[in-house]
This record gives structure tokens, C-alpha cells and sequence, in this order.
């Protein structure tokens, strides 16, 4: 075959033949960047982990950005540009987001990139965007917006993990009890509002009987009840999500403890209360940034949740609810600078927007890139529950009553003084 | 008392490592049955166990018995690893021994795409039956009854397949090819067949495994990825292809992340890679596996 193919083409012959392909190719994709740039579109690129256990997150947080580049779109674009929305998989994982980012921002030249589910990745994508200059916006809960991590391209808007444990905890220790224990997913977004609830138990007089730490996947909980029944709480925490919290709170009422002691979850979901079925009840409530129920409170959340229930045939989650915020809010920014191409200049316009989309008035707080909203309590309905009928909000806790001070935050602080557990 | 702890919040602990155990045993007999006989590392093992908690959910909504349930997980599971081996699996024996595994591993990609697309991607709820709610109360013990019923189902499974395997006609025939499938052709029997119903037999347990297990969680697509790993860890903890092994390693390993849980909840799923581990470093064979097959 070898001996065929030297007859053939000479190494010369296959040099040039190259070089010459390459620049045809080069100059087809100088065209085609011509043309785009000739067309003035403008492109965001989102990443989702659009695989793996977090997907069903994943495709609302796509969905709810696909909506929000339709409607803009729909009246005439950004700055008189068509934008051009781009998605990829972030697999949940931080080396695959860290390349899609950079495939996102260097091959497909996008104006500005958002979207992730990990608080983790999110830091590492706000790192990426401030060396490169890039606005980020982040999806999920996150501590970017903290201490060493505050960085001008970067801004968060879901709340930040403290926030949701301030907001659970003050609920918990003013309703229901001051003996707690808690279960922790063990990693560095459950050891936050780890962080956060013994903040708040200290300045509320709660006290902390203990705390174990669960691998991120763990399907069994039963290991860490007898522990738990040993101590007799008043309430257990769940600082844990997805598939773990399922898990646990099932496992948790199969023992009984459901009745006995009530369960707290410092961030629930809609889909993890419907995957509990009737045992997620009134003894079990969680934080929520969205639930669409709250579309019987504002008018502004009646209109989002009705137009994406009706696209998409099932009502979002907090999760993509905080990714159509994140997208109009970055094109409202950009609208309000008046340029696509001075990224500085984009984020301080987002600085101090205030505007009313999902929910009540909201604004980013200027000095640390903060969405500032409130965080809603709701309560299981058990057997009741009808469809996505699943809770009913039983509070709604101001946002700014839940974060610190912009000097606080620069700092981490009281946060970064909590001595947390073995 | 040991350690300031009570002896009946160790016992129950100990109790909860049992019933967990007793899910691994389940998985890991399974995926012995097949090494054993087929020489096959099927990746795919807790894809069928996830396969069998829908089974169940199925089942369940359509005619609300949890017990129905658990049959039409064994049967309907069974069924789909009779095809899968015939069409797939089949063509593939004789030949590179990385194709199957290569295929099984395909199938763990495919299958829950499948589930996903069917069922969607949100998990389906499973309740614990109402006979089996609630807790036996033993003195100071509170054990719950479906922990106890895991258990006891888990037995009678085994000694079932044990009298199968010893006691009938098939269950020999069956031994016999795990030994040298050779010789049993050479005698005149369609191993060919017989490797079908081993393979169904594997599948129908990791099926098992899911089907009681779902109770306690819900029945998701993804779910099958870390039933595979602790299938992996019991059988290499154990030896791989022996029934024995599985058996002694499932609850080994049980017991090992219970007290794990219990002293260092973080580690409790490195705890039993850590076993698996030390095992591969002083006992390459397992703790009943055969020389060779290491």
C-alpha cells in the first residue's frame, strides 16, 4: 500500500497539495467570519451539563436561555444585532467546561459566555472570563462574587450559598426548633451553607448537635441515621441536592424520622419533590429561588411562568428561571453601554441595573456583580400534590436581609471564621 | 457502651450495613454468574438494575402491586439480557475478548438514553410497599421492615439459586460449563443455550438488585452508573466468577461502608475502593477467586 501510494503522490506533490488546501480553507473561513461580521449578529455562549444525573437542570437552564434570545430577538435583536445563541455540554465537569468555554470565546468568537450548574465550575469560568476580558454571567449558586473571586467580567444570579442558608435557617430557628444536625454533601458548595446555618445558629441561639458529611453520589443514607435518631434534633438539614437529597429524605421517612423531627433542605427542587412523590410533606420544607406558584404574587412571574409553560409544556425551574434573568439582564446591560465590544463597559452598566422580570424589583448590587432577590420557603404537600402541584410557599425572605455588607463580602466574611466540623 | 456510642445505635448500624450489603450481593452475584460462565465483564450490570426499578415502577402503576412488581422485574429484565445476548452478544464469543466488554459498555450508554427518551429524564417515584412500612421493634432496636425484608429476600434468592445450581439438572449442566464448556458440548448439550440462560440468569439478579433497592430512592437513568462500580468493587473484592465471593464480599463491603459512614461519613464510598484496593494488593485472585483469574 505504501509502495502504491509513493508511486502516486511524491512528498513534494503532498506538501504543496496541502498548503494549498489550507489556504483555501483558510480563506473560505475569513468568508464566512466576513459574512457574520458583514450580517451583525451578536453571540452568546451558554454551557449545561445537558448529560448526567443534573440534565433535567441542565435542559431548563438552555431552555429558559433559549427563550430569552427569542424574545429579544423577536423585538429586532440587541442594538439593531441578531444574536446568535450557542450551547454546549459542560458534562458537569470542569475540565470539559473550562474547553467548551474556550472553544465558545476563541473558535466561535462569542460576545459573552454564561450558564453552568456547579458553584465550582462557575469559579473557575469566572477566572477564565476575567483573563480573558469576557463578560460572565453565572447561573447557579455560586461564591464568585466573594472575597479574592470578585472580579469585574464575572456576576452571579442565583444567590450565593450563605445567602440560601441564612434564609432557610432564619425560618427554621423562628418555626420549627433550635436543636439541629445536618447532613453535608462533601464538597466546597454544601460546606458553604454548612458555613452559613452555623452562622445563623449562633446569632439565633440554635444548637448544633452534628453534622456528617456525605460523598457527592451517595445513594445510601441509612449509615448516618442511627447518629442522627442518637442525637434527637428538632430538624435535620439537608445541605445536599439532586439524586442525594431524594435519597436521604426517602430514606429518612422510611425510618420514621419524617414524623418525628421535621427535614430542612437549605436548597430544594421541584423535580426532587415530585421524584418523592406523597413522601415529601408538610413535615419537609427547602429553599427555592423560583417556584411557580409565585405567579399568584407577581404579575411578572405569572407572565414568565405562563410563557415558558406553555413553550415548553411544564413550569421552570429556579435554576432556569435564574438563567433567563442572567441572559436579559447581560443584553440589558449591553443595551444600556450601547456597545457589544466594550466589555468593561458592559459591566458597569450591569452594576446597580435594577429591573423586575421573574419576580419582584430586583437589582445587581454594583460592588460585588450580586443579584439581589429574595428566597422563597416551601412546604411539601404530600399525597395532595396534583402535577407539578408539589409545595406551597410558605415564606418569602427579602433579599437584602440575606447577604452581607459589600465591605463583608470582599472579605468573606463573618463566613471565613466559622470553624466547620470534622 | 463503646466509644460513648450505644450499643444499640452500633447494632442498628451494623443491621443497615447488612441490608446494604445484602443489595450489593444481589448485584455482584450476577455479574459473577456471567464471568463465570461467559468470560464476559459486563459493563452494562447496573444498567439492567436500573432497567428492573423501572420494571417495577411500570409494574407498580399498572397494577399497584409492589410484588408484581419485583416478578415482572426478573421476567421482563431476563427477557431483554435472552435478546441482547442472542443478538448482540452471540456473534461476538470466540473473538476479541474486548468486543463484548466494548459492546456491554456501548449498552450503558445507549440503554439510559433509551429510558430517557421513554420515561424522560425526570426520576420516578417508587413507594415502599404498605405491608413493608414501618419497624419491628426489638427491645432498644428499631429495625426498619423493609431494611429486614432486603435481607430476608436476599436469603431466600440465594439459597433458591444455590438448590438450582446444586440440585437440578440445568444448575449442573450449568456448573459444569463454568468448569470447561468444552467437555459439556463434546457430551452432547447446546451450551450455546446454556450460556443464553446463564447470561439471563446474571441479568435477571442485577434486575433483582434494582427492583429492591428503588424503594429507598427513585428510579432514575443514571442510577445504573454507581450499581456498576459496586457491582465491579464486590466481585473484584470477592473473586471474580465465584458465587461464594460475591456473597461474602457484597456484605463485607456493607459492613465496611456502614462503619465508615458512621465514624467518617465522607468517606464512606473511598472506603470500600480502599478495600478493594488492599485486597488487589495482597489477594490479586480475590477472596474467593480462582488462580489465573486474577
Amino acid at each position: 500500500m505504501e509502495k502504491k501510494l509513493s508511486k502516486k503522490i511524491s512528498r513534494r506533490t503532498l506538501l504543496k497539495g496541502t498548503a494549498v488546501a489550507a489556504a483555501i480553507l483558510g480563506l473560505a473561513v475569513s468568508f464566512i467570519g466576513q459574512t457574520a461580521m458583514a450580517q451583525g449578529t451578536i453571540k452568546y455562549g451558554t454551557m449545561h451539563p445537558l448529560t448526567g444525573v443534573y440534565s433535567v437542570l441542565g435542559l431548563d437552564q438552555q431552555r429558559a436561555t433559549e427563550m430569552a434570545v427569542e424574545e429579544w430577538n423577536a423585538k429586532g435583536g440587541l442594538l439593531g444585532k441578531k444574536i446568535v445563541w450557542i450551547s454546549r455540554d459542560d458534562q458537569l465537569n470542569g475540565a470539559v467546561a473550562l474547553r467548551r468555554a474556550k472553544e465558545l470565546v476563541e473558535e466561535e468568537k462569542c460576545d459573552f459566555i454564561g450558564g453552568t450548574l456547579s458553584g465550582a465550575i462557575s469559579l473557575a469560568m469566572n477566572e477564565f472570563a476575567c483573563k480573558n476580558k469576557i463578560p460572565y454571567v453565572a447561573y447557579c449558586q455560586s461564591d464568585m462574587v466573594l472575597g479574592a473571586d470578585q472580579c469585574k467580567y464575572g456576576a452571579a444570579f442565583m444567590v450565593i450559598p450563605s445567602s440560601a442558608a441564612l434564609a432557610v435557617s432564619k425560618y427554621a430557628f423562628e418555626k420549627i426548633g433550635k436543636k439541629w444536625f445536618s447532613i453535608t454533601a462533601d464538597y466546597r458548595w454544601g460546606q458553604s451553607l454548612l458555613e452559613g446555618w452555623i452562622w445563623q445558629s449562633e446569632q439565633m441561639g440554635g444548637k448544633f448537635l452534628g453534622n456528617v458529611y456525605a460523598p457527592l453520589g451517595a445513594t445510601d443514607f441509612s449509615t448516618y441515621f442511627p447518629k442522627i435518631m442518637a442525637a434527637n434534633p428538632d430538624f435535620i438539614v439537608m445541605n445536599n441536592l439532586g439524586a442525594d437529597q431524594t435519597a436521604a429524605i426517602k430514606q429518612a421517612n422510611e425510618l420514621g424520622l419524617t414524623k418525628k423531627m421535621k427535614i430542612v433542605c437549605s436548597k430544594t427542587a421541584m423535580h426532587t419533590i415530585q421524584e418523592l412523590g406523597g413522601v415529601y410533606d408538610e413535615n419537609i420544607m427547602g429553599g427555592m429561588t423560583f417556584y411557580w406558584k409565585l405567579r399568584d404574587k407577581y404579575a411578572t412571574s405569572k407572565k414568565f411562568s405562563d410563557a415558558f409553560q406553555k413553550k415548553y409544556g411544564k413550569p421552570i425551574e429556579q435554576d432556569g428561571e435564574s438563567g433567563y434573568v442572567a441572559t436579559n439582564v447581560l443584553f440589558m446591560a449591553a443595551q444600556k453601554a450601547g456597545t457589544v465590544t466594550d466589555k468593561e463597559k458592559i459591566m458597569n452598566a450591569m452594576e446597580g441595573l435594577k429591573y423586575e422580570l421573574t419576580k419582584g424589583p430586583e437589582q445587581v448590587r454594583a460592588c460585588d456583580h450580586q443579584r439581589v432577590q429574595s428566597y422563597l420557603i416551601v412546604k411539601g404537600k404530600g399525597k395532595k400534590a396534583k402535577g407539578w402541584d408539589v409545595a406551597d410557599i410558605v415564606a418569602e425572605i427579602p433579599g437584602d436581609s440575606i447577604i452581607m455588607s459589600c465591605e463583608n463580602n470582599a472579605k468573606k466574611l463573618p463566613f471565613a471564621n466559622v470553624k466547620l466540623p470534622k | 457502651m463503646l466509644f460513648d456510642v450505644p450499643w444499640n445505635v452500633i447494632v442498628l448500624q451494623l443491621f443497615f450495613g447488612l441490608a446494604l450489603g445484602s443489595i450489593f450481593v444481589l448485584l455482584a452475584s450476577g455479574l459473577s454468574i456471567i464471568y463465570g460462565l461467559l468470560d464476559i465483564v459486563n459493563f452494562a450490570h447496573g444498567t439492567f438494575a436500573m432497567l428492573g426499578a423501572y420494571a417495577v415502577f411500570v409494574a407498580i402503576s399498572l397494577s399497584g402491586s409492589f410484588l408484581i412488581g419485583i416478578v415482572s422485574a426478573i421476567v421482563v429484565v431476563g427477557l431483554i439480557g435472552v435478546v441482547i445476548e442472542f443478538i448482540l452478544l452471540k456473534p461476538l464469543y470466540g473473538k476479541d475478548p474486548l468486543l463484548p466488554l466494548l459492546l456491554t459498555f456501548g449498552l450503558s450508554v445507549a440503554i439510559p438514553d433509551l429510558i430517557k427518551i421513554i420515561f424522560g429524564l425526570i426520576g420516578k417515584p417508587i413507594n415502599y410497599p404498605e405491608a413493608l412500612s414501618g419497624a419491628t421493634v426489638l427491645g432498644p432496636l428499631i429495625l426498619p421492615n423493609y431494611r429486614l425484608f432486603i435481607i430476608f429476600f436476599t436469603l431466600a434468592v440465594l439459597i433458591s439459586l444455590w438448590l438450582f445450581l446444586k440440585k437440578s439438572d440445568l444448575g449442573m449442566i450449568i456448573r459444569a460449563s463454568t468448569r470447561d464448556s468444552l467437555m459439556v458440548q463434546v457430551l452432547g448439550v447446546n451450551v450455546s443455550r446454556i450460556w443464553t440462560i446463564g447470561f439471563a440468569i446474571g441479568i435477571g439478579l442485577a434486575a433483582l438488585a434494582g427492583a429492591v433497592a428503588v424503594p429507598t430512592m427513585a428510579a432514575t437513568p443514571d442510577m445504573g452508573v454507581d450499581m456498576t462500580m459496586v457491582a465491579f468493587v464486590v466481585t473484584v473484592v470477592g473473586g471474580l466468577g465465584s458465587l461464594g465471593g460475591a456473597i461474602v464480599g457484597g456484605l463485607f463491603i456493607g459492613l465496611v461502608v456502614a462503619i465508615a459512614s458512621f465514624i467518617a461519613g465522607e468517606y464512606a464510598t473511598v472506603s470500600m475502593y480502599f478495600c478493594m484496593a488492599v485486597i488487589l494488593l495482597i489477594r490479586p485472585r480475590g477472596l474467593f477467586g480462582e488462580v489465573g483469574r486474577e
